[in-house]
């Protein structure tokens, strides 16, 4: 019985792991372009195609990566696509992603039909899964050795990816003047940073790990495309990015806290009698608890702040944080 | 002494609003001086300027820097020339340090890798080289209005600029401040730098500059010599006509009360009380100034008067009737004016025409409608007379408001809240952004109000304003009066010392003590 338990438990950690990934890189897209001040609402269509892509390519050409590698490019163009149309012609980024989600959706079902005569789901012998890696040392250490071994390379990618971008964001000269640009643009262009390129930058990124994160989907954990694969993860990356402030490595954790939301809901159906379709709205249930408590975060931080004023001026006599002390002011 | 900058026969016009922003302009800078550009809103100094800095392009004319023509397309040229530009509205990054902010786009780094302890020991030397000090590691957000000015001077020292623009540096600043910043640039031309100084508060022009130029509808109308003139001929300049510099005030003749705020609590957008059990009384036919630096909670206080914002806490009364659940409507009907600070958003609908305009507060009484159906013929009557009795420049009934100058949009704002004899006005900036002329012609209108009863809470950051206006004066510090003085005996250093937050008694006991 101990046994059982504990299979239960790292096959839940594992398979939380994989369904957090492409969460995971969206979020990071979506974080990428919060902090440049680009809000990208289209990482829900961006995801979708990179899966559609991906499998297609796959299969035509015989070779997974070069399917993973074509959707991406094809997230990136998106993304470079969406920095024109916003910089060139100021077109509503909202607007635009919502109509490029919406046709996302309905090109893939109609040339999945159109090419494989399939409506549903479409799948092939063929087509070749990204393979699992073994990591030497660390696949014979117990625990840890369960916990993080034997995933293909794409969940790999995610977590170096949360620590490049962090890097990229906090300690190199353009991740500041990304933050700059998405902060005040005014002012990041007044000392002559150039804020399309950087906007640019953001958009073709997030794309990018946007497509890669629905290639995972249809030939890394799966080998299959079905209707409106992504569902709805694009837009819980969103959800995570806010959760996360925009941080890539806090991004990173509340990815995989949804993931795990995923794991379970499946898990879930396989040991419990409930109804499969109540099942199925944890994750989305979890997303909108998270984002009451997004905005109760707000709220508690109001409080907080009335609280410390109230506080402060019942005792004048310590003067508050960033204020000049009046008297010696004037001396 | 040679000319640091030469600016020849400068015309931009813009079509789009048919505005001939700069008519054929020379202006000459010499080396090392504080030369101050004065000149109405829309005399085309900030035009001028944002030649200068690349930011427009003039259809004609040349710049010459130490002698040298040169041609600046774009503010990255300005700044390789050795121009800099401090802008009214600060460019800079709240979450970032004074470091940061500083050095933004001209990081040190290795393979873009940054150094911060490099930027920060920069910053500090740079500080310490100037006599500016600040503290690099402060985050930007946290800094007083002063201190983040004095950041973004810094910005453009280390961008080694010759040539300083500041423009209307000190409008957002205490007296103190105000105090410090002269300082500042008085230094800065002992060093050698050369400083353009835009205002339009000609006070300041005598204090920190050496030479004056005045423009007024885009021409230049000269250059004097700030020892050679007096604040009556630089107002003549800027006006084209004779100034009243000084009001005429008649004695306050105050009657009953009839506004009264008590321990009145108000949240602003963020959930932070912006106003905090504060009490306050207007009594008939006075004047009670509310002075303060902007942001000290004024806006929510008078939101939440003319009733456009909910209370937290407290009461209202007006002719000694509680008002709390009343709505704006109620409220004017009451005999409430209210004179908003943005005419542009709050006080005017610029897509409605004049009469819509004048007749919004009181399009429900019988004489402007008769069972729903609004009396055309009555409302252009009334908007007529309207424009006659506060002279409108450039309306005519039924007209667009649209194309009206910032002066003109505020005589409709400052008609219509006037016209229907109120007994308790709001008035909040009622002079922002005015230019003289018109800053006299509402300052005398409030005069006129008082002197037929009205009682008139004056809200505004402009130091002269209330102190020219007002009978009494309250300070407004972070949501509470910090205190309240005689308009007859307080002086501008009193006003100020509590505009920071500190107390007279605490600021005597100190000074008493530095003697000693």
């Amino acid at each position: 019985m101990g046994n059982f338990t504990d299979i239960l438990t790292f096959q839940l950690l594992n398979s939380g792991i994989r369904l957090a990934t492409p969460i995971i890189l969206a979020a990071l897209g979506g974080a990428l372009c919060n902090r440049a001040g680009v809000l990208n609402l289209a990482l829900e269509g961006k995801m979708l195609l990179g899966a559609f892509l991906a499998i297609v390519v796959a299969f035509y050409v015989g070779n997974t990566y070069i399917g993973i590698v074509i959707a991406m490019m094809a997230g990136g163009l998106l993304g470079l696509l969406f920095a024109f149309l916003y910089h060139r012609y100021e077109v509503d980024l909202i607007i635009l992603a919502i109509a490029l989600n919406m046709l996302i959706l309905e090109l893939t079902v109609y040339f999945m039909r159109v090419l494989f005569g399939q409506v549903g789901s479409w799948s092939d012998p063929s087509i070749q899964r990204v393979p699992d890696i073994q990591i030497p040392v660390l696949k014979n250490i117990p625990v840890l050795g369960d916990i993080l071994n034997g995933y293909n390379f794409i969940v790999y990618f995610s977590w170096f990816a949360a620590i490049a971008l962090y890097f990229i964001l906090f300690h190199t000269k353009f991740g500041r003047h990304v933050r700059a640009v998405g902060e005040n643009k005014e002012a990041a262009e007044t000392v002559g940073i150039n804020s399309r390129r950087v906007q640019t930058f953001a958009l073709v990124i997030s794309g990018m790990l946007a497509a890669m994160g629905g290639a995972f989907l249809s030939v890394g954990h799966l080998k299959l495309f079905t209707r409106n694969m992504s569902n709805g993860r694009g837009w819980t990356a969103i959800t995570a990015a806010l959760f996360g402030f925009n941080h890539p490595i806090a991004t990173f954790f509340t990815g995989l806290f949804f993931g795990f939301a995923d794991a379970f809901a499946v898990r879930i159906q396989n040991v419990t009698d409930l109804p499969p379709n109540l099942a199925q709205l944890i994750p989305h249930f979890t997303t909108l608890v998270v984002l009451v408590l997004v905005a109760l975060r707000e709220k508690v931080g109001q409080m907080l702040a009335r609280r410390r004023f109230q506080t402060q001026l019942q005792s004048p006599q310590t003067s508050p944080e960033g204020a000049t002390s009046p008297a010696s002011g004037t001396d | 002494m040679a000319l640091a900058l030469e600016m020849k026969g400068i015309t931009k016009y813009f079509p789009s609003s048919d505005v001939l922003a700069n008519n054929n302009v020379d202006f000459t800078v010499e080396a090392g001086e504080v030369h101050a550009l004065v000149g109405e809103n829309g005399a085309g100094k900030t035009t001028l300027m944002n030649i200068l800095y690349g930011l427009v392009k003039p259809d004609s004319g040349e710049i010459f820097l130490d002698g040298n023509k040169v041609s600046i397309g774009h503010p990255d040229d300005a700044i390789r020339l050795g121009i800099g530009m401090v802008h009214q509205h600060f460019k800079l990054v709240p979450s970032f340090t004074v470091a940061q902010n500083i050095m933004l786009g001209i990081e040190p780094s290795t393979f873009g890798v940054l150094r911060q302890r490099d930027e920060n020991e920069a910053v500090a030397r740079l500080a310490e080289q100037y006599g500016l000090p600040v503290d690099p590691t402060a985050h930007v957000r946290d800094l007083p209005v002063g201190m983040q000015q004095r950041v973004e001077i810094l910005k453009v020292l280390q961008r080694e600029a010759k040539i300083l623009i500041l423009d209307e540096p000190t409008a957002v600043l205490t007296p103190q401040e105000v105090g410090e910043l002269i300082r500042i640039v008085r230094n800065l031309s002992k060093l050698g730098y050369t400083i353009i100084f835009i205002t339009h508060k000609l006070v300041e022009v005598m204090h920190v500059a050496d030479r004056v130029s005045v423009m007024r509808g885009g021409r230049m109308m000269g250059t004097k010599k700030v020892s050679d003139t007096s604040i009556p001929e630089l107002a003549r300049m800027m006006v084209g006509r004779e100034v009243i510099l000084q009001l005429e005030k008649p004695e306050a003749r105050p009657g009953e009360v009839v506004f009264e705020a008590k321990d009145v609590t108000v949240a602003s957008a963020s959930g932070v009380p912006a106003v905090l059990n504060l009490s306050l009384q207007v009594r008939e036919g006075e004047i009670l100034g509310v002075a303060g630096v902007s942001g000290n909670g004024q806006t929510e206080l008078v939101e939440a008067i003319a009733g456009m914002r909910p209370l937290d806490g407290g009461k209202l009364y007006f002719l000694g009737k509680e008002i709390n659940r009343l709505d704006v409507y109620q409220r004017r009907h009451l005999g409430m004016a209210h004179i908003p600070e943005d005419r542009i958003q709050v006080g005017l609908n610029l897509e409605a025409n004049l009469d819509e305009n004048l007749i919004v507060s009181r399009y429900k009484l019988p004489r402007f409608n008769r069972m729903g159906f609004l009396l055309r013929r009555a409302i252009r009557d009334f908007s007529a007379s309207i424009i006659e009795k506060f002279s409108i420049a450039g309306a005519r009934p039924g007209g667009s408001i649209a194309t009206l100058s910032g002066g003109n949009m505020q005589k409709v704002v400052v008609g219509r809240e006037l016209s229907g004899n109120p007994k308790f006005i709001i008035a909040n900036q009622p002079t922002r952004g005015l230019d003289v002329g018109s800053i006299e012609f509402v300052h005398q209108t409030l005069l006129d109000a008082r002197a037929e009863g009205a009682g008139i809470l004056l809200v505004s950051v402009e130091l002269d304003e209330i102190m020219s206006l007002s009978d009494r004066i309250v300070v407004l510090y972070r949501g509470q009066i910090q205190g309240e003085l005689d308009a007859a005996t307080a002086t501008e250093e009193e006003i100020g010392i509590l505009m920071a937050g500190g107390t007279l008694q605490e600021t005597a006991r100190s000074m008493k003590a530095a003697a000693s």
